[in-house]
This record gives structure tokens, sequence and C-alpha cells, in this order.
């Protein structure tokens, strides 16, 4: 069967009665969750996960993506209203979006912003709906070290484009230490559960991911008081004159390809896309003065490449089951949690749900489209609403979300230790993701290891024989290579 | 602020020692196949290894990271947050799941963050209703209920 007949398929899936209202449903709290300041896209898709056991897995799927290409066009109205981003990746738009709200120009600002993601959006699934099947067929050529060291360029590779990579390392390490608790994957033997048979199962993914991006999240906004004062912004102010729209085109464009391309390498995200694309818009506008003072073409590439990337990151995870963000690896550990299993294999054992998420995409990037521009003064309203009011609600949805994943209170008591975890990283400036990240590529990273010297005999030479785990291992050594390199290059500028 | 700064590091020793000892009983080679413990112990080595860079690094006055602790006003929201969560672990055996909520959220709004009575004693309701609502009507989800019967 061909791609686009394929894709029709999806489209059946997507547009029946069930399939419109959870993707709606999905972007509509994408969109909540991306627009309130401590919550971001992993955490609601973390907080939500335990609501969809009770639906067909590729309506959970689908709403869940939705969930995180919807929260990037949700941070834009808090970077541009109230410059505070509401998540990572809006850091770039909130410089200029915030400085054209002050000078009035918050409508053409968002309406730029919108319009910008919604064409890089469905550009990046179009990527991802030709892309995806042909790397997926390559990867069918993989055996168990090409599998470890994909796994392992998903852990390294956070740490390579990070601002630390020794403390991503590090916080990457302690995800794959907190999956090795419980019984050995190939002979059964208890490790590190200090004799407590509940963790002869090991630690779930659930109060992880909800500890560490939810509870710590809201643990840190809690500390300081918010008082918020949106920019005012109107219906009429939202349509964009031609002259923006001419101005901004390019950079959309530009923005578009460079998130692409971030977000389908391993770790690297939205947040690195925006700040990429922020970078070369400016070496490409014809008035880089403007950058930082409030220029339009500035937030048109920043937001494009944000919701680029995050449809991107879906090219190596539904392709190869490598995760390439936090989002995705929520994702990744939603299919498991559904009885779906991830790898190569998914395109053809899960055709109904993989391309019904990709024609779900399509419809989704669309329904932001139209939230967005209308309704962007309605969304704009929520940010009224005090932050302390919200903030008890999260918390108590979070450990009421984690006791409906497997209805043992011992989840919640682990939810809160690992809130208290994650409100340590933030404090210490240990990066998140890659821990998440870690803990969803373990169980992969320490079975095709071991499945490697197995079929090895022990001999690490395996890695070098085959032409493809060759490859792999030198991008590997790149990626661990770059940050030493980079910290060399620091430490010389010093002296 | 060194000391506090190098508290990961010194954390991820204590953690690589942790699973190094923890899995010292476990096979590291098991016939042909790499045994239960042979991860666990390159797991560890990497750790600490880490965390001696990161030490190293920390000492040259390196690496340091951007520590942003809160005043004392904002360490003790925190803390009773975290108090308050706890309460609610502990109340829901007694009191059910849905009364806990409201618990909790009204003594987060009313003593932890100082809101008005009446809106924080609403908004705890709403919520706990809310909660009803989804996850038991809705999603058939069997929360803890009430240990006593009246």
């Amino acid at each position: 069967m061909s791609i686009l007949e394929l894709l029709g398929q999806g489209f059946a899936t997507v547009l029946t009665p069930a399939g419109l209202g959870f993707v709606f449903l999905g972007v509509l709290i994408g969109q909540i969750v991306g627009a309130l300041p401590g919550i971001g896209p992993a955490a609601g898709m973390a907080l939500l996960l335990p609501l969809t056991f009770g639906l067909d897995p590729a309506i959970a799927i689908m709403m869940l993506a939705g969930i995180m290409y919807g929260g990037q066009y949700g941070g834009t109205l808090t970077s541009v209203l109230i410059n505070v981003p509401g998540e990572a990746s809006g850091v770039m738009t909130a410089v200029d979006g915030h400085k054209l709200a002050r000078e009035g120009r918050a409508g053409t600002a968002l309406s730029i912003a919108a319009i910008g993601s919604f064409i890089a959006g469905i550009g990046a699934v179009i990527a991802v709906t030709f892309i995806t099947p042909t790397l997926s067929d390559f990867a069918l050529r993989f055996n168990a070290p090409e599998y470890f060291l994909l796994a392992l360029l998903g852990v390294t590779a956070t740490a390579s484009l990070g601002a630390s990579p020794v403390r991503a390392l590090m916080a990457g390490v302690l995800g794959l230490m907190i999956a090795l608790v419980g019984a050995d994957p190939l002979t059964g033997a208890p490790r590190l559960t200090f004799g407590q048979p509940a963790l002869f199962e090991g630690i779930d993914f659930i109060p992880v991911a909800i500890g560490i991006f939810g509870i710590g999240e809201v643990l840190a906004s809690l500390e300081r008081s918010h008082a918020m004062e949106p920019i005012r912004t109107r219906f009429r102010d939202m349509l964009p004159k031609m002259s923006d729209w001419v101005a901004t085109r390019a950079a959309i464009l530009r923005g578009g390809i460079i998130g692409l391309f971030v977000g389908i390498m391993p770790g690297a995200g939205a947040s690195v896309a925006s700040l990429l694309a922020y970078l070369t818009e400016r070496k490409f506008s014809p008035h880089p003065e403007r950058f930082g003072k409030g220029a339009l073409d500035g937030v048109a590439a920043a937001e494009a490449a944000n919701n680029s990337a995050s449809h991107g990151a879906m090219i190596p995870m539904l392709a190869l089951g490598i995760p390439g963000s936090a989002s995705t690896a929520v994702l990744l550990a939603a299919l498991i949690l559904h009885g779906v299993r991830p790898g190569p294999m998914l395109m053809q054992q899960e055709s109904t749900l993989v391309w019904g998420l990709i024609a779900s995409m399509f419809v989704g990037n669309l329904f932001l489209l139209i939230i967005n521009l209308p309704l962007a003064p309605l969304f704009a309203a929520l940010l009224r609403v005090p932050y302390v009011y919200l903030a008890p609600g999260i918390l108590a949805l979070s450990l009421v979300g984690a006791y409906a994943a497997t209805l043992d209170l011992g989840t919640v008591w682990m939810c809160i230790v690992f809130g208290v975890l994650g409100w340590l990283m933030i404090k210490f400036d240990i990066p998140r993701p890659p821990l998440v990240l870690a803990l969803v590529l373990a169980p992969m990273l320490e079975m095709s290891l071991r499945q490697s010297l197995l079929l090895s005999f022990g001999s690490l030479s395996i890695f070098v024989e085959r032409p493809i785990s060759a490859v792999l291992l030198v991008v590997v050594l790149f990626s661990l290579a770059l940050p030493v390199y980079g910290a060399l290059k620091r430490s010389r500028a010093r002296t | 602020m060194r000391l506090l700064a190098a508290l990961p590091a010194l954390f991820m020793i204590g953690l690589s020692l942790l699973v190094g000892l923890g899995t010292m009983g476990l096979r590291y080679w098991d016939g042909v196949t790499p045994g239960p413990a042979f991860f666990p112990v390159w797991l560890a080595a990497a750790g600490a290894v880490l965390a001696v860079i990161l030490l190293v690094e920390q000492f040259r006055g390196h690496s340091l990271g951007d520590l942003d602790f809160p005043d004392g006003a904002g360490f003790l929201r925190v803390g009773a947050t975290l108090a308050a969560m706890v309460g609610m672990g502990l109340v829901t055996p007694i009191v059910g799941m849905v009364p806990a909520v409201a618990l909790f959220i009204g003594f987060m709004l009313t003593l932890v963050l100082r809101q008005k009575l009446v809106p924080s004693l609403l908004t705890a309701v709403g919520v706990a209703v809310g909660v009803e609502l989804v996850f038991v009507r809705w999603l058939g989800v069997s929360l803890p209920a009430i240990a006593f019967p009246f």
C-alpha cells in the first residue's frame, strides 16, 4: 500500500466523532498547559496519561500528542503577553514578542506566531509522513549492537547539546540507575530491591515523570508569589497585515526547516530549535538591530522552529523507538503502557495507530490555528486566573493521577519523593529531560548491550565490525567529544 | 556556596556506591552472557567518574551551576506544600481520596498561600467534585473511600 493510501486510512481513524473529539481535547489541553507557567507539555502529558488507560490506544496517543504540540502554541501567549515563557522553547519568543506587545502589537505577534507555527507544523508533518516509513524500513536491518548504540546516543546527545554536559550526563545516569531497580530482565534476579517486595516490579514511569516534571515545577513556582498582569489584546488585532506576512514568510520557512532537523536529532528538542532558528534569522534579517527590541521575524522563526521540532521528534520515536525529547519520551512510555511495542516494526504491526497519529497531527494543527487566531484573547483571559489557585489543583491532580495509574498508594509516595528530586534538580541546575529519556531507554540499552555481548561471546569488536553500528559508534563518540571540545575551548578563552 | 554546589556530585558518588554495593551479590558474567551485575557495575563506574569530573571542575571554580534557592519565606512555602502533600497521603486511607483532595486544597489556599476563605473553600469543593466526576464517575477508577462507615 502506498504512503498516501496509508495516510488516507489514518484520516479515516481521525475523522470520526471520537477521533476528532479527543484530538481537539488534546490540543486544547496542550494550549492551556503551554500557556500556564510552571507546567510544560511533558508534565501535562504525564499527568493525563493515567486518564487515557480506558481509551483505545490510537485515540489515547493522538490525544497525548495533541498536548505535546498544542503546548508549543500555548506557550506563545505567556511569552508575548507577560514575558514569562510557559516552557523553555518559548524563551526566544519572549525576547521580542513581549517587546512587540509593549509597543501595542501583541495581536500581530500572536497571529504571526500562530500562522508560523501552523505552516511549519504542517510542513513537519508532511516530512514525518514520508521520512518515517523510509527510516523504519532501513531500521529493519538493525540488530542488538545498533539498538544499543542508538539508545546510548539518545542519552549522550542530550548532554552534547546542553549547557552543562557533565550535569546532563549525570541526570541520564540517574535515570538509568532508577530503571535498574526491580527484577533483572534476563534472569529475573532481584536488583537493588533491598528486600522490599514492592520494588520487585521496578519503579513505574508515571510517578517519576509526574514527580520530576509536574510536582518539581510547581514547587519551584510556589517559591515566589506570581503577580501576573497580561497585556490586553483584542480580536480585531489578531488579523495580521499583508506587510507583516511578507516580512516574516522567509523566517517561517527557515525556522521550520531548522526546527525539523533539530527535532529529528535525538536529545535536541524544541528549545534548541527555537534558539538556533532565532540566531540564524538574526543573520538573515535585513534589520538585525531590531532583534531583542521587537523583531517580528525573530518571533516567527522561533515559533516556527519550536513547533516544527516537536513534530520532527516524532520521526525517530515512531521509526526507531528512540525518543528525541522529554515529551516524546512520555509519548513512548504511553505506547508501552498501552501495550504497544515501539520500534521499527511499529509501522507494520500498528499501522492504524501510527497513520492515525500522523493524520491527527494535520487535523490538530488546523484546530490550533483556529483556536489561536480568533480565540487568543479568550485564552489570554486564562492568564488572569491567579496562579496560587491553580498550583494546589495541579498538585492534587498529580497525586490522584498517580494513584489512578496503579491503584496503589505507594505510587503517591513515590510521586512525592520524585517531586522533591525534581525540585532539587531545578535548584541545583541539573537538567531533567535526560533523566526521563534515560529511564525510557534503559530497558533497550541494557538488553541490547547484553544481547550484543552474547552474540560476540563477550567481544566489544561487534560494535565496529558491522558498518551501521560502526557509524553509530562514531556518532556517539562525536556526541561525547563535542562537549569536551567546548569545555577545552572555554578553558582556553578564560586563560 | 561551593559545598552546596558540590552536593549533586556527592549525591551521585553515594548513589554509585549504593548501586555497586547493592549488586555485589549478583553475577557479573553468567556463562557466555553478561550477568545481572554487569550493567549496574558499569553504570556505577560511569556515575562515579562523572561526579568526580564535576567535583574537579567545581574545585577549579567552574561548573558551579546556576544555583537558585528561595529565601526563607519561599523555603517555608515549599516545606509547607510538601507537608500538605504528605498529609494528603496520610489521611487518604482514613477519610478517602476525594475528601483528602478537598482538605489539601483548602489547607494550601487558606494557610500556605493565604488566600481569602470563601473563594478558597469554593475552589477546594470544586476541585474535589471535579476529581469525583472525572476519575470515579467517568473513568470508573476506584479511589480509596472513607475507612469507617457512619
